[in-house]
């Protein structure tokens, strides 16, 4: 298992690195940035000026070895927009997603599990339909519609919520709420059919010829034997959330780094996009492998 | 009916009462602001720049001159009086009994080294961009008094030198900060992620704000920002899209001092045949297209606002007549000129609220007058390509959307830039009208007044480089703790001097 | 002896499958009003250029954001006009072409590559296999507005390129989750049987492993489909998505976003459509699951009583 985990760690590295130099020339592929941080009316001397001033106006062979050896000196460059180490600015970022992600996440995925697994015992079921409905119509609603929607109603209509911000937990209420919909209406289907599958097999048949109780029969034994698939789409469902939680950051006015990302790229600031892209790389490398992990543990046949 | 109507009307009893979770700021006298972005940084050097002049401008640092906005002319604020030695020579007073919130004075050697700053090219320094190319030198005379020379006549340097924050002479000279040093009446407190936090200083020289905080944040959708000063979670918002305008009580609209623009490719065929281009300018149904920026978005016939100097008050827009458009256009084409030639129409994603839809909206009104417009929109970066010189080779016929601020009193920051051979967003190249402005720019008083009136006629009525669309409006929301209103400057700066609350 | 078949379902006799198919369409009342719902959509996604074509198109600076549920205007104009006038209800029918076409070409793109990768990853332990998933590690990390922004910059923003983008971050998942399932069943029995048999890696693969792997995908395609589609939305707001004056459903909620408390309506239809279209999808998926899997397809049967 430790050999696993160490040959898995250095593809990671070697992948990340892989991304690194990806991300390097693909953002330079786009574009002057000087005409975002300069006014529209300055002369080309000033444009000229600043990309002499941030290195732009090199080969870019020689941008990326400059890039490579501070990379090796853990310098990860300035944010051309905000005159700080972009590092950190990444790093400030990520605890605000990585928080709202994980709660999010973890919420949607115990519900669901519950919801599924009922809907699956009496498939067709009044239940089953109507949590099909519930959920799928949260999963395809356009994020921002129900963001703004629930703000308008629960902030400006009844008051009981305030509108954005961060804070303590009534300020979480509106932004986890959103950011679950879309895991929680796709695992609710996920679980749901892997269940269907599970509870159909000859050994469920054995418990329950058995006389086990049903909840035991669907919760301790069926449920143990669906959860790959559900465990693989939800690890991929929360690194759609690092990267993509952008509307719910930006309509809640929540400092996280998927607006930090989405920013950076619109505005060209390249050491930005790169320091979270590392950062939001990381994460997603340990998720996956913890997720692999995971495998091994909940199904004695998967083995490394 | 509108559901969010009918939720506060039934929801207005059960508010009576309800605790809210809004923050108890009735009794003082601090405010919060909500902004659209958040400042990307506060260097005094990148005032110009919407996010962050609002924040710092004539709050945390000054300037040494500011721009009254109905006759735009320069008058004291750091520098009190002033003289014209000869053309390229000034004197400067510079106010006396001034402090940095550091404690160094204010004086001639001070406002040299703010300036020094600027010019040194050490630092990315943005509202250097108000300059061009000229060059200053500048010199203390004495304790108080500065001598500025540029290289060039400049009959507007005290309107220019309205662009010069003054900072610290502690400040570094060689990277930007994010804790600038200033003179204003309020220094910083705060700078985070989520906010900006100012407090007052008290050894301002001036009289004392009755703003005693001022807390600002940032949401980017416009619907929320209104929220926020509807619950009261925010007192004052400087900017909400018109949709979001409702309520007369507290929305304000003000000339925010843009016009908006499609700038004409002249170089490329067809639009190097000006029947083409008084075409573009007739086809289109300028009433209908208004209706998208609301009914009080003036019609613009010239590039720079009314109370600009050289704006010519008697100039007429271009009418909506599509017969006399179809006339011009088959008139051209009998001479051979091909116009079913693709034009490219390049928009600007987010470069005003409706933009998108107002070039949606154009390209169908020119394809409905027979010319074969396709409409691209464009990310920033992408999109100045286009605007600016140089021009990519193979743009083919282009019709560029764009919008013009020049809040500095004065035709000369639109003028050259617009239509001299040289300037960065001109496809002009006429040395009769090269001589034109450099004239009206060298003179003064009503002989530049004149000068710039007859370009701009001459533009609107000969020459045809552009389609002026509208002079733009700005929409603010305004808490009911406050007492203020708009003005022709706050696209550009907020002077929390200048709130005051009902009470 | 012929009692006991009288109970059997009559699955042996020579009925077509497709009118089998129909009857078990006809015990699902939900799944058949969801082919009703497709149907009358994939229609309106051929005709609907030929049919309202113009209406969808025709500018009404006058009437921009108008309330819905008023008939002065025309019947057209039933669900309201959005903000250039123009109606809304021929828009959405004109625009579910481009909606459709869109998403089902990203989704099943994305679906056959990320599957037949995820199939070849989780089967065997070799180099290759190792490099997929990384592959799919790097595409999961890379933000896919930057992806959409370098190939719509460096490419143009055309359909074909806007598939392919939303094509490329959808593999990911279905690529892990094909993985995920194949790494349980190469363990099965079945699997060590069919290779007792002689059988090679790629039969194994293709003929045993995928009909098993296929409906968890298929499940996950389904609301992919909305998935596709929002994000196709949020692109078209950033203005990286269709170019107008093409649009889709997405890109009229996009349209839609700055009004949601003065025209609601602008956002409202085309996501609710979004959403019907996403309802309908899985039902339809999961009512083709309990009709592939022979251990759940009794669900769908009637008993057959033999004649007296």
């Amino acid at each position: 298992m430790l050999h696993y985990l160490g040959r898995r760690a250095s593809y990671s590295v070697i992948s990340i690195l892989g991304l690194l130099t990806l991300v390097f020339f693909l953002t330079r592929l786009t574009g002057d940035p000087s005409a975002l941080y300069l006014p529209l009316d300055s002369t080309p001397e000033a444009r000229a000026a600043f990309a002499h001033l941030n290195g732009l106006d090199q080969p870019i062979y020689i941008q990326f070895w400059n890039y490579l050896a501070d990379l090796l000196r853990l310098d990860f460059g300035e944010s051309m927009r905000q005159h700080r180490s972009a590092l950190e600015v990444a790093l400030e970022a990520f605890p605000q997603t990585l928080k709202l992600a994980f709660v999010a996440m973890l919420l949607s995925l115990t519900l669901a599990i519950v919801v599924g697994s009922m809907a699956a015992a009496r498939p067709r079921g009044l239940f089953d339909r109507i949590a099909t409905v519930v959920s799928l119509a949260g999963a395809s609603a356009p994020d921002f519609w129900v963001a703004i929607v629930a703000i308008l109603v629960f902030a400006v209509g009844l008051g009981v919520l305030p509108t954005s911000g961060t804070g303590g937990w009534e300020f979480w209420v509106m932004p986890v709420f959103v950011l679950m919909l879309r895991p929680f209406g796709l695992l609710v289907q996920v679980v749901r059919g892997t269940m269907l599958s599970s509870l159909a097999s000859p050994y469920i048949k054995t418990a329950r010829a058995k006389g086990l109780a049903r909840h035991t029969v669907v919760f301790g034994h069926a449920l143990r034997n669906s959860l790959l698939p559900v465990i693989t789409v939800a690890g991929d469902l929360s690194t759609g959330l690092i990267n993509g939680a952008v509307i719910v950051e930006s309509v809640f006015g929540w400092p996280g780094i998927g607006k930090l990302m989405i920013d950076s790229i619109i505005q060209r600031d390249f050491a930005v996009v790169q320091s979270t892209i590392l950062v939001t790389a990381t994460a997603i490398f340990i998720l996956n492998i913890l997720i692999d992990l995971l495998y091994a543990v909940l199904d004695p046949r998967v083995r490394y | 009916m509108n559901p969010t109507g009918i939720v506060s009307l039934v929801s207005a009893a059960i508010l009576a009462g309800a605790a809210s979770p809004v923050l108890a700021q009735n009794a003082s006298h601090d405010i919060r602001i909500v902004l659209p972005e958040q400042p990307a940084n506060l260097e005094p050097c990148g005032s110009i720049m919407t996010n962050v002049g609002q924040v710092l401008n004539q709050n945390i640092t000054e300037s040494l001159t500011v721009i009254d906005a109905k006759t735009g002319k320069a008058m004291p604020k750091l520098f009190t009086e002033w003289k014209q030695v000869d053309p390229t020579t000034w004197h400067f007073k510079v106010r006396e009994g001034v402090k940095f919130h550091d404690g160094s004075d204010l004086n001639a050697k001070a406002v040299a080294f703010s300036i020094e700053r600027m010019t040194g090219g050490k630092l990315t320094c943005n509202n250097m961009a108000k300059f061009g190319n000229a060059k200053l030198t500048v010199k203390p005379l004495d304790d108080y008094t500065v001598e500025i020379k540029s290289d060039r006549p400049q009959p507007i340097l005290p309107t220019l030198l309205s662009v010069v924050m003054v900072v610290s002479p502690k400040t570094p000279v060689d990277k930007a900060v994010n804790n600038p040093v200033g003179t204003g009446p309020f220094k910083l407190t705060t700078f985070s992620t989520q906010t900006v936090v100012l407090d007052p200083f008290d050894g301002y020289w001036g009289k004392k704000p009755v703003v005693t905080k001022a807390t600002y944040v940032w949401r980017q959708e416009s619907s929320i920002r209104a929220a926020m000063v509807e619950t009261g979670e925010a007192d004052l918002t400087p900017s909400i899209a018109i949709q979001d305008a409702t309520n007369p009580k507290t929305d304000f609209a003000y000339l925010n001092s843009e016009t908006t623009a499609i700038r004409i490719d002249m170089d490329q065929a067809p639009l190097n045949d000006v029947r083409i281009r008084k075409a573009l300018n007739l086809a289109i149904d300028w009433e209908g297209l208004a209706q998208l920026f609301g009914d009080d978005i003036q019609r613009a016939s010239q590039m720079v606002v009314p109370g600009i100097i050289g704006h010519d008050d008697g100039l007429e827009p271009w009418k909506y007549d599509e017969a006399e458009a179809k006339k011009l256009i088959a008139a051209a084409k009998a001479d051979g000129v091909k116009v079913d030639t693709e034009i490219k129409l390049i928009g600007r994603n987010g470069i005003y609220p409706n933009g998108a839809e107002a070039m949606e909206a154009m390209m169908t009104m020119w394809q409905a007058a027979g010319l074969n417009v396709k409409l691209v929109m464009l990310d920033v970066a992408d999109w100045t390509r286009y605007l600016q010189k140089p021009f990519p080779a193979e743009r083919g016929a282009t019709l560029v959307q764009m919008m013009h601020d020049n809040n500095k009193g004065d035709a000369a920051f639109t003028i050259p830039i617009f239509y001299r051979s040289s300037g960065q967003y001109s496809s002009l190249s006429d040395p009769a009208v090269d001589k034109e402005i450099d004239t009206a720019m060298a003179a003064t008083g009503e002989a530049r007044e004149d000068g710039f009136k007859k370009i701009f006629r001459q533009m609107r009525t000969e020459i045809v480089p552009d389609i002026p669309m509208f002079h733009m409006l700005g929409y603010t929301r305004v808490g009911n703790r406050l007492n203020w209103k708009p003005d022709i400057t706050t696209n550009s700066e907020i002077p929390l001097a200048n709130i005051q609350f009902k009470n | 002896m012929s009692d006991i078949s009288s109970v059997v379902p009559s699955t042996s006799a020579a009925k077509p499958r497709g009118r089998v198919l129909f009857n078990y369409l006809k015990r699902d009342r939900l799944a058949l009003v969801a082919v009703v719902f497709l149907a009358i959509l994939v229609i309106a996604a051929l005709l609907g250029p030929w049919l309202m074509g113009d209406a969808a198109t025709k500018l009404g600076l006058r009437h921009r954001n108008m309330a819905p549920f008023q008939i002065d205007a025309g019947w057209l104009y039933v669900l309201g006009a959005d903000t250039l006038g123009r109606p809304i209800l021929p828009r959405l029918v004109v625009g579910a072409g481009n909606t459709l076409g869109i998403a089902a070409a990203a989704v099943f793109t994305s679906m056959l590559v990320g599957g037949l990768l995820g199939l070849v990853a989780g089967y065997s332990e070799n180099w290759y296999s190792h490099v997929i998933q990384r592959g799919a590690d790097i595409i999961m990390s890379f933000p896919s507005l930057l992806l959409a922004l370098i190939v719509l910059y460096t490419l143009g923003p055309s359909i074909t390129n806007l598939v392919i983008v939303l094509a490329i971050t959808r593999v990911p998942v279905y690529l892990r989750t094909a993985r995920a399932e194949v790494l349980e069943l190469r363990e099965r029995m079945f699997v060590s049987a069919a290779r007792a048999m002689g059988a090679n890696s790629a039969r194994i693969i293709l003929r045993h492993i995928a009909p098993l792997v296929l409906p968890t995908l298929i499940t996950i395609s389904a609301i992919d489909f909305a998935t596709v589609i929002l994000a196709e939305s949020a692109l078209s707001f950033l203005g990286l998505g269709i170019q107008p004056p093409e649009f889709t459903w997405g890109a009229m909620v996009a349209n839609g976003r700055g009004y949601l408390s003065t025209a609601w309506w602008i956002a409202f239809w085309p996501g609710l459509a979004i959403m019907l279209t996403t309802l309908s999808l899985n039902i339809l998926s999961s009512w083709a699951r309990t009709v592939a899997d022979p251990q759940q397809r009794w669900r769908l049967q009637t008993l057959k009583k033999a004649a007296r």
